[in-house]
């Protein structure tokens, strides 16, 4: 009996663990939301206009100090870049101190100090913070310019500016911008050279002098301190900045566009096309719709779960990613909707972008899509909320916008707030589909024939945002070109027809390697159209062929065949030594641009072979030739490196693309008129 | 001087003892590792998974391999539907993703604490039985082709790496990219991605991080719940091919069309990052370009106004390092003259000792980088499962700055000497491909 019992309490608590193990079918629930506590942030101004935020977090012993100059934005006009000259020349010594010797005080303590246009970031151990502190206040405080450091940070911008050139996000967000806010904008405007080359070390001072003052800062300190020892230095180190006057200034608001339309900008290097739909809004931090139009931009474009992320990427794989972000601002505020796509998807990609931006406007969310962004925004937000670095900002919004004191803690309620009627209406007010810009950086050449598809008007504008006309797509051939003409303008190119008539043999030998095994080729000619061909691997001859000017033959590791009719035909018409001078019979094509290059393309035979219109020289040609198996395949030779032999210049790189095989040959010699003979083509 | 020496040696315990990062760490019975670390300063949970495989596991003909599998652990599992694993990690408040490198591939899920166990799910739900599908395999093809385009050929100097590693290694998987070879991924078929994941994919592969604020009991319990069950794989043997040494400097050029100013790059093929080697090299390039003080940001772009950008970077790796040096000419100066500088810095190192003061600076700042190194429960969790899988030893978190704190004049000057010579390396000239 007893044993039973035993034997029964044992298959209980068997089953019983049976019952508790998990199912995994179900997705696990989660345990009691955790308790949400803001981060304490402690303020106080100076009387020059300085406010002052302390964040105390003992976890490291670590300090960092933040200084953000609230001014205005400043329109640059014709020497557009000043305020980055400016900041970037800070730092750079000051009264009391030479450059060298602050750098030198700064690495030493393993500190970082930084400082912009419009503020400074410091950053240290505890222990040497208030070293590092006062070090930053006389950069900030005492900032001297010499002529030496101007003209060195003038040429390494100039520098920059030419590096950026063919950077294509560099130019898609300029010309996004250029044209989004006008380019009579502070957020519009950029630095050329030419507005560079402008400023002078006086524009510099005066900058320094009229805007990087006390009068809208914020000091942020947050970290590993005493908040009554840090105001006391901070008080110390910051009173003695002098407030001034800040110019003020008239900005033009900036205006949407009637209709949406697409605006394209020409980068031949592109391999993807930029896409951003974009329009100007009104909207800051402050707003009652503030929280209804973060909800509806996560539904939209906000992540990857977001429509655009689901639909451009997880189900038609157009892009990497497709976001939409909206951009709360006092002075300009924008959304914008974006994807990076490859060239051949573009115009669909446009569409579903579109058709997505619509959608959101006249067809009302789900309510799990709703709750599902919320959940987000909450999540994050009590995620963060305890980080110190949280703290300072959440204290540095209220301060900057005028917020109630308790913004952030009804931050999860006014998300809670948001209905689905809301998010539509914030939806039409916010998001233009119908006075949008949708702005694309690509290469015309590939993309541009299917975006005049779409239903939109398309309107050019070159990497400096100024209008300019649709790039070339397909090139006019110019007048009296003829394949004689092309010809002969190769022939100068290399040297003068009566040099390249008077070649009556011709050797050359050139090696390669494939797959580490070394290849010797040897061509040589004679006139009028004599030729033997040997490829050789370590001494052995491997493959050849012969054409003695009647017939002639092909020879694979000894196995000899006649040349067949066709090509013995082809071989028979040549009456050139060099084998251009046999093109004059064949016919102009077209004109492509190779890497950029225009060429003109001549046909001869299974041929077609590619001049540079501009240097006139040979750079390719690609011959149709067939497999074993019967197939067409597309041989391409690509010619470079030339170098004059006799004053004739000959290509010395050949590159032979067949199929998986590469073949770079490197000719290393060419002898004209002599080491051939007549027995050399039997 | 002597003073201030003293105030610091008795600052440095304390500095240590304030953040020392505690943990906890043992195997399933499958041979799954655990690292837990808990830290109840703010609601937050991280549960990450680090699989000890990374492109250099992957077959020649296959490269691409890892990365591209990183994209399919997303497309679902048993229990999650294909397309709702972001979904569940938004809509629950939470942040996630992955990444790949040549020796390692991450996984990982952010979360306010009380969805600790969903989290924990969806990472054993990834393990024990994904869906891998011929749908997913097509459509993160396309997802990674334009991953590739976005990230490296619309970028400017994005193939310099490529082709460095390219000439450093012959032999070794570290002369391939991460990205991988798009052809090969075009010719990988549903098998082939079976058999990796079945490979690779096995707990005793795999080190477990359940980071934040956490009750260590509950989360052993929800750990073995989920992960026990999933069965041990075949034990991974790894053979990786052995470099011969450089003897002869490598000339080569390589060409960008999304640049217009070239650079040169001078790189030479460094030891292990397990190796102290490896560390000495890390302080010799924040000596040479780490801060506005340092050698050749002040002699190339400060002082000789030469250069427009310089520098050293040390990459390190678990079989190999790739150690690389950099400059950028300003005006009309010629990339030769740069080597030249360079060079001359390179044998200063190896001939003079660098000065105290340089040296103490060197200790000041990394002692400023181990505390930064910990500031964040993501950035903590991550450390942890890197120590452990690539480095052998989880406490390295708190000890590795011991490694640094014993480097001294003298091993700087016998590391440059061992491993930085003209011989030992490769000049890469990187120009603009003319268009």
């Amino acid at each position: 009996m007893r044993t039973q019992i035993i034997l029964l309490l044992a298959i209980i608590t068997m089953s019983f663990t049976v019952n508790a193990q998990i199912d995994r079918s179900v997705m696990p629930k989660p345990g009691p939301a955790p308790k949400v506590k803001l981060g304490k942030a402690k303020r106080f101004g100076l009387k020059n206009g300085i406010t002052v935020i302390m964040v105390e977090n003992h976890k490291l012993p670590r300090v960092s100090a933040r200084l953000s100059i609230d001014n205005p934005p400043v329109f640059e006009e014709d020497i557009a870049g000043i305020s980055d000259v400016m900041g970037s020349l800070l730092g750079r010594g000051t009264s009391n101190i030479s450059k060298d010797n602050f750098n030198e005080k700064v690495d030493y303590l393993g500190a970082r100090i930084n400082f912009s246009s419009h503020g400074a970031f410091a950053s240290s151990l505890t222990k040497y913070f208030p070293e590092v502190l006062q070090l930053m206040a006389d950069g900030i405080k005492n900032a001297t310019f010499t002529k030496e450091e101007f003209d060195k940070e003038i040429k390494i911008i100039l520098d920059g500016i030419k590096a950026g050139e063919k950077n294509i996000d560099n130019i898609a967000n300029r010309v996004e911008n250029a044209l989004t806010y006008g380019k009579k904008h502070p957020f519009g405007e950029f630095a050329s050279k030419e507005s560079i080359l402008k400023i002078t070390l006086e524009d510099v001072k005066s900058f320094y002098k009229n805007y990087y003052k006390p009068n809208n800062a914020y000091l942020i300190i947050e970290g590993d301190i005493d908040t009554k020892k840090t105001k006391k230095l901070v008080t110390t180190l910051f009173s003695t900045w002098k407030k001034g006057t800040i110019p003020t200034q008239n900005i033009v608001t900036p205006t949407n566009v009637q209709n949406t339309q697409i605006n394209f900008i020409d980068m031949p290097n592109a391999v993807q096309s930029k896409i951003a739909v974009i329009n100007n809004i009104n909207l800051t931090l402050k707003d009652k719709d503030y929280y209804a139009v973060l909800l509806a931009n996560q539904i939209l474009g906000g992540g990857g779960t977001a429509r655009l992320f689901q639909n451009l990427r997880e189900d038609k794989a157009y892009t990497y990613g497709a976001y939409s972000k909206v951009t709360q601002n006092r002075h300009a505020a924008t959304f914008k909707a974006t994807a990076s796509v490859r060239n051949m998807v573009t115009d669909s990609a446009v569409v579903e972008l579109m058709k997505e931006i619509t959608k959101i406007r006249y067809k009302k969310v789900s309510a799990e899509e709703l709750t599902n962004a919320k959940e987000k925004y909450i999540g994050n937000f009590v995620m963060n909320v305890q980080k110190p670095k949280t703290a300072a900002n959440y204290a540095l919004n209220i301060a900057k916008y005028g917020l109630p004191d308790n913004f952030y803690a009804n931050y999860i309620n006014n998300i809670n707030a948001v209905t689905i009627n809301d998010v539509q209406d914030a939806a039409i007010k916010y998001f233009k589909g119908n006075k949008a810009r949708i702005v694309i950086t690509g290469k015309g050449i590939e993309v541009l024939k299917n975006l005049e598809k779409t239903d939109y008007n398309i309107t050019y504008f070159n990497t400096k945002g100024n209008s300019t006309t649709k790039p070339e797509m397909s090139f006019p051939i110019p007048k009296e070109t003829t394949a004689k003409s092309v010809i002969n303008k190769y022939l100068k190119a290399i040297g003068g027809k009566d040099k390249v008539l008077q070649i009556k043999t011709l050797k050359s030998t050139a090696t390669a390697t494939v797959q580490e095994t070394p290849l010797v080729m040897t061509v040589k000619k004679a006139a009028p159209n004599k030729s033997l061909q040997e490829i050789s691997v370590m001494g052995q001859i491997f493959q050849k062929s012969v054409f003695n000017g009647k017939t002639g033959y092909s020879e694979l590791r000894g196995q000899r065949k006649p040349m067949p009719a066709t090509d013995l035909k082809l071989e028979q018409s040549k009456q050139y030594i060099i084998d251009d001078l046999n093109y004059t019979s064949g016919e102009v094509l077209r004109i492509e641009a190779v890497n950029g290059q225009k060429t003109i393309v001549i046909g001869y035979n299974k041929s077609e072979i590619y001049y540079n219109m501009e240097s006139g020289l040979k750079i390719k040609s690609v011959t149709t030739t067939k497999t074993p198996d019967g197939k067409d395949v597309k041989v391409p030779t690509i010619f470079s490196n030339y170098k004059k032999v006799n004053g004739i210049l000959f290509p010395h790189t050949i590159d032979i693309k067949s199929g998986p095989i590469d073949l770079k040959f490197k000719v290393q010699e060419i002898k004209i008129n002599e080491g051939v003979f007549t027995t050399d083509f039997e | 001087m002597k003073k201030y020496r003293l105030l610091l040696l008795l600052w440095l315990p304390l500095a240590i003892n304030a953040q020392k990062v505690e943990f906890e760490e043992y195997d399933l019975n499958n041979g799954m590792h655990v690292i837990l670390h808990q830290d109840n300063a703010a609601p937050v949970v991280v549960t990450s998974v680090m699989y000890h495989v990374g492109a250099k596991d992957e077959q020649p003909n296959r490269t691409g391999m890892a990365h591209f599998f990183e994209h399919l652990l997303f497309e679902g599992t048993k229990n999650i539907k294909k397309g709702e694993w972001f979904k569940i990690v938004s809509s629950n408040g939470g942040k996630n993703n992955a990444n790949t490198t040549d020796d390692r591939t991450y996984y990982y899920e952010i979360f306010p604490s009380n969805k600790l166990e969903l989290g924990l799910w969806m990472e054993s739900e990834r393990l024990l039985h994904p869906i891998i599908g011929q749908k997913g395999v097509d459509t993160q093809n396309e997802v990674v082709k334009e991953e590739k385009r976005l990230r490296i050929d619309n970028q400017p100097y994005s193939r310099f790496l490529e082709n460095v590693k390219k000439h450093l290694f012959k032999k070794h998987p570290y002369k391939g990219t991460t990205i991988g070879k798009m052809e090969h991924l075009d010719n990988a078929t549903l098998n082939d991605f079976l058999a990796f994941n079945k490979k690779f994919y096995i707990p005793n592969n795999a080190t477990l991080v359940v980071a934040g604020d956490i009750n260590i009991a509950n989360t052993k319990k929800m750990i073995s719940d989920y992960f026990e069950e999933i069965p041990k794989g075949k034990e991974i043997k790894r053979n990786f091919s052995k470099e011969a040494p450089i003897t002869q400097q490598i000339n080569a050029k390589a060409y960008d069309p999304n640049i217009q100013i070239p650079a040169i790059i001078a790189a030479y093929r460094t030891p292990s990052m397990k190796t102290r080697d490896s560390r000495v090299l890390d302080m010799i390039s924040t000596y040479l370009s780490s801060g506005k003080s340092s050698v050749l940001y002040k002699k190339l772009v400060d002082t000789k106004k030469i250069a427009l950008q310089a520098g050293a970077i040390n990459l390190s790796q678990e079989d190999y390092g790739t150690y690389v040096l950099y400059g950028l000419p300003l005006g009309d100066t010629k990339l030769d003259t740069l080597v030249k500088e360079i060079d001359q810095e390179i044998q200063k190192i190896q001939t003079e000792l660098i000065s105290e003061k340089a040296h103490q600076k060197l200790q000041n700042k990394f002692e400023n980088r181990f505390v930064n190194a910990n500031t964040s429960v993501e950035g903590i969790a991550n450390s942890l499962a890197r120590y452990h899988v690539l480095f052998g030893d989880t406490n390295l978190i708190n000890t590795e700055i011991n490694i640094y704190r014993s480097i001294t004049r003298e091993d700087i000057r016998n590391v440059a000497k061992k491993y930085l010579n003209p011989n030992q390396r490769l000049i890469l000239e990187y120009l603009p491909e003319k268009k």
